[in-house]
């Protein structure tokens, strides 16, 4: 049994602590902060959980802009010089 | 930067070919089809400007691919070279993902029986509960990133990083797009 513990540890050994720690604080400078004393203190697991509120915004964010995208679209419709140039654009 | 301009630009042309696709093959679109075309295009656009550099990218196309009707799409959009390589990888990944949680059950079986002891000290109960906040909140980010269920923790937290950035980017070009519309009305 111990074989095996250590047969773990090994292979997560190739893996250093240090290197999550370098991804983890890269992660906390990518995630909009207003507070600026961005520690190294600051627990993965919050900058993880951060992190997946900042994807979800930004799913929402796209979903959003598509909407209004194609409500624009829709309503450009009309013979202008603009819809021409947006046609022209895209069409 | 440069590397993000340079996907602003990669992603810019390809959505507008993407686009450019959907309107020559239909004329009458309602709204709640044109918007998903509108985000589809945009993600595989997104997708395919990083020349399958990274996972989650390939997962997109990966998915965008098993509906029929974004075939024409794809084919004009993405390489059709890197299409194969990430079923196959894919494969490989989840075998390593099943035999590597098979070895870890077998492990904690053994810790369990170990744990039985009572000679337990604070700091050991904090680590443990750190690493199962971690683990809880990797296995959520799992399933926000895309193809992120085949990935071991490092991977999935470096996907992380680069899909952030590329969302940045797709959500900014989006953003000029539709103000420039707007600013016609």
């Amino acid at each position: 049994m111990s074989s095996r513990r250590s047969r773990q540890s090994s292979s997560g050994a190739r893996i250093s602590d240090d290197q999550i720690i370098q991804l983890i604080s890269k992660l906390q400078q990518l995630l909009p902060g207003t507070r600026i004393q961005r520690s190294n203190k600051a627990s993965a697991s919050k900058v993880l959980q951060e992190t997946c509120t900042y994807v979800r915004s930004l799913h929402r964010e796209v979903d959003d802009l598509s909407d209004r995208l194609s409500q624009l679209l829709s309503t450009i419709d009309a013979d202008s010089p603009e819809a021409s140039i947006i046609r022209s654009l895209i069409m | 930067m440069h590397n993000s301009s340079q996907l602003k630009n990669e992603f810019i042309k390809k959505w507008i070919q993407g686009l450019q696709i959907y309107c020559s093959s239909k004329k009458q679109m309602n709204l709640l089809e044109r918007t998903k075309k509108i985000k589809l295009s945009a993600d595989i656009a997104l997708a395919s400007a990083k020349h399958s550099a990274t996972c989650w990218s390939k997962a997109i196309i990966s998915e965008a691919k098993k509906d029929e009707r974004n075939t024409i799409l794809i084919n004009n959009l993405s390489d059709p070279k890197m299409n194969f390589k990430c079923a196959h990888q894919n494969l490989a990944c989840l075998k390593r993902i099943r035999s590597r949680k098979i070895l870890k059950k077998s492990c904690d079986v053994g810790i369990k029986m170990k744990k039985m002891k009572p000679r337990r000290q604070v700091s050991n109960l904090a680590t443990c509960i750190a690493k199962r906040l971690v683990k809880k909140r990797t296995q959520v980010l799992k399933r926000l990133v895309p193809g992120g269920e085949s990935m071991d923790e490092y991977s999935i937290i470096k996907e992380a990083l680069d899909y952030i950035l590329s969302l940045r980017v797709q959500v900014d070009v989006m953003k000029n797009l539709v103000n420039a519309t707007t600013n016609f009305e």
